[in-house]
């Protein structure tokens, strides 16, 4: 049985990953408007996802500007998928 | 809200899953097809299944000429068509673009190859009125299918946004391109 994620464990971690979970690749500024947070929160937090190897990013234009693309890898998918059951798996306990 | 992964409170938990789902709503729930992207994908699909039909029946170096300006048409058209997309929501999603370069989905799989079974049927016959209807069935049909798989997306976003690889598309259009080179030449 898989056990929670400290990767994708913290709130602005999980709602990252999830909101990405709804679409292939995401522009940076359109997923910082999704989330309600800062460039350099979101930022910090695809940096550290990307690491992991949960996210990749490219740079792209979008709107005549350079910007930065960013989606869920297989790996992030699954670890999503993991942990999310392990949640809901520790809620149902509970109940 | 502070989470401790060891040990987490439930009723946090519960809470955080819920905010995950509404930032993943906030974003799908914005996404929107461009104006008139369904009108546009169900004229490209009736020029490619069109031509298509008319480039077989000739069996002419001209025709397979059509047969690949009516895949042309069909691919530019899309790409333009995503590509706006893309523009307009800030996001990409891999199902839409299966199911428009690919016709994906039983139903619209099944008007496409149906629209260009009739249409070459009609072409060898020499029916062009026919050809024009079965191409243009076959754009409305598969412009419905996409409508559909649209809404079903939106009502769930994280079981349908993946599909082909740009990679698989692009090795699927130059099948595709052999496919009716094929059709052509054995037609």
């Amino acid at each position: 049985m898989v056990g929670l994620d400290p990767l994708i464990h913290a709130p602005a971690r999980l709602q990252l990953v999830t909101t990405l979970s709804g679409v292939s690749e995401a522009e940076f500024a359109t997923l910082r408007t999704a989330l309600d947070v800062s460039d350099s929160v979101l930022s910090k937090h695809v940096s550290a996802l990307v690491d992991a190897g949960y996210l990749h990013s490219r740079k792209g234009v979008h709107g005549g500007r350079r910007t930065t693309w960013v989606g869920l890898t297989d790996d992030g998918r699954r670890a999503l998928r993991d942990h999310v059951a392990a949640v809901r798996r520790l809620i149902d306990m509970v109940d | 809200m502070e989470s401790n992964p060891t040990h987490p409170d439930p009723d946090d938990a519960r809470a955080t899953l819920a905010m995950a789902d509404e930032a993943r709503g906030r974003l799908t729930a914005g996404l929107r097809l461009p104006p008139g992207f369904l009108v546009v994908f169900a004229a490209a699909v009736a020029v490619q299944l069109g031509t298509a039909a008319y480039g077989i029946a000739a069996q002419t170096v001209a025709g397979l000429a059509v047969v690949l300006a009516g895949l042309a048409v069909f691919l530019g058209g899309s790409a333009l068509l995503l590509h706006r997309f893309s523009q307009v929501n800030g996001v990409r999603v891999d199902g839409l673009v299966s199911q428009i370069v690919l016709a994906a989905g039983a139903s619209a799989s099944l008007v496409y190859l149906g629209a260009l079974a009739a249409g070459i049927w009609a072409a060898f016959a020499s029916r062009w009125w026919l050809v024009v209807l079965a191409a243009v069935v076959g754009g409305v049909g598969c412009a419905l299918g996409t409508r559909h798989w649209w809404r079903t997306y939106q009502h769930e976003p994280a079981a349908h946004a993946r599909g082909a690889s740009p990679r698989v598309l692009a090795l699927l259009a130059v099948v595709a391109c052999v496919g009716f080179a094929v059709l052509l030449v054995v037609g």
